[in-house]
């Protein structure tokens, strides 16, 4: 879902830019009170895993592909601004390095993958987890793609209003086919989450940052609030 | 520096990379030649990819081997981004 240069009206863009850095900087306030040295290491070995597993497309049908986005899954584990910086280096080093997004775009990539699928994963994951854990995980990485995909749908209809059809895509078809699309690639990225999840959850769940999940909880320590 | 390269996080770099290259088959296997979600949209909409401002300084490569070789570039230059970046962050506010 990274957006290419070029596809956005300028003004659009130039708004994606203004209101990444605006949260970046609070991300960085938060952040620097927060930080220990196990956390640092978790968050450079999990960026460094979303960055590969971001390589991997998986197909949903039609000739179509998808891959993980991640922000649910580092904010499941570190919480949601840990989510947003880890999901923006890497955003900046794929558009840097690898040419993947363009740069005149990146603000609007940083807002909606890094950002807002943060939030929107910890919103779901907060609401949900206290009844049921693991579906409060599926739920968190499924609606973080969902919800990125509609509000990239309404970048690119409104870039095409803005700009007489010069730029992006008419809404009429804009947010049926990023809706359907990412219907599909949402569940896969909820499987993929759900699983790493469930699995540290089970090796090391001491690395889970927001709460001790039940599953990961042994019989006796059940009932102690972690 | 020295913390990362404990035994349990090189165990953990490691499971994550062989994951990857054995993912990176399926990969090419099934999805090498298809767009992503945005792109399909793109394509449903008769928009072209316009020229990048910026091309990068690599590519991910057009083979198993490439692509393995880049993921792995790509891996080391972010895990030691995101490090220097959050000691940095810390550096600061002490």
């Amino acid at each position: 879902m990274h957006i290419p240069d070029g596809l956005m009206a300028p003004a659009v863009a130039a708004l994606g830019w203004a209101a990444a850095i605006v949260v970046l900087a609070l991300t960085v306030k938060v952040l620097n009170r927060k930080l220990d040295d196990r956390q640092i290491t978790l968050m450079a070995v999990l960026a460094a895993g979303i960055f590969v597993a971001q390589m991997l497309n998986f197909p949903i049908g039609g000739g179509t592909t998808g891959h993980l986005l991640g922000a649910a899954l580092a904010t499941i584990i570190l919480g949601p601004f840990a989510g947003i910086l880890i999901i923006t280096t890497i955003l900046i080093i794929q558009a840097l390095v690898f040419g993947d997004g363009g740069l005149t775009a990146l603000g609007l990539n940083i807002l909606n993958m890094a950002v807002i699928g943060s939030l929107v994963a910890w919103a779901f994951y907060r609401a949900m987890r206290g009844r049921q854990e693991k579906v409060a995980v599926f739920v968190a990485a499924f609606a973080s793609v969902f919800t990125v995909a509609l509000v990239a749908a309404a970048e690119l209809a409104i870039s095409h209003s803005m700009s007489a059809g010069v730029y992006g895509i008419a809404g009429e078809i804009a947010f049926p086919a990023m809706a359907v699309y990412h219907l599909f690639i949402g569940i896969g990225e909820a499987i993929i989450t759900s699983g790493v999840v469930l699995y540290i959850g089970q090796v090391s769940p001491g690395m889970l940052k927001l709460h001790k999940p039940t599953w990961a909880v042994k019989p006796k320590e059940v009932g102690v609030d972690a | 520096m020295r913390e990362l390269f404990r035994k349990r996080w090189v165990k953990a770099m490691a499971c994550i990379l062989v994951i990857f290259s054995i993912g990176l088959v399926g990969y090419y296997i099934f999805s090498a030649g298809y767009g992503d979600g945005l792109e399909a949209t793109m394509d449903e909409a008769g928009v072209d990819e316009s020229e990048p401002v910026f091309s990068g300084l690599l590519d991910y490569g057009g083979n198993y081997q490439a692509s393995l070789a880049m993921g792995i570039i790509g891996f080391i230059v972010t895990l030691l981004a995101v490090y220097l970046l959050a000691r940095l962050l810390r550096k600061n506010e002490a």
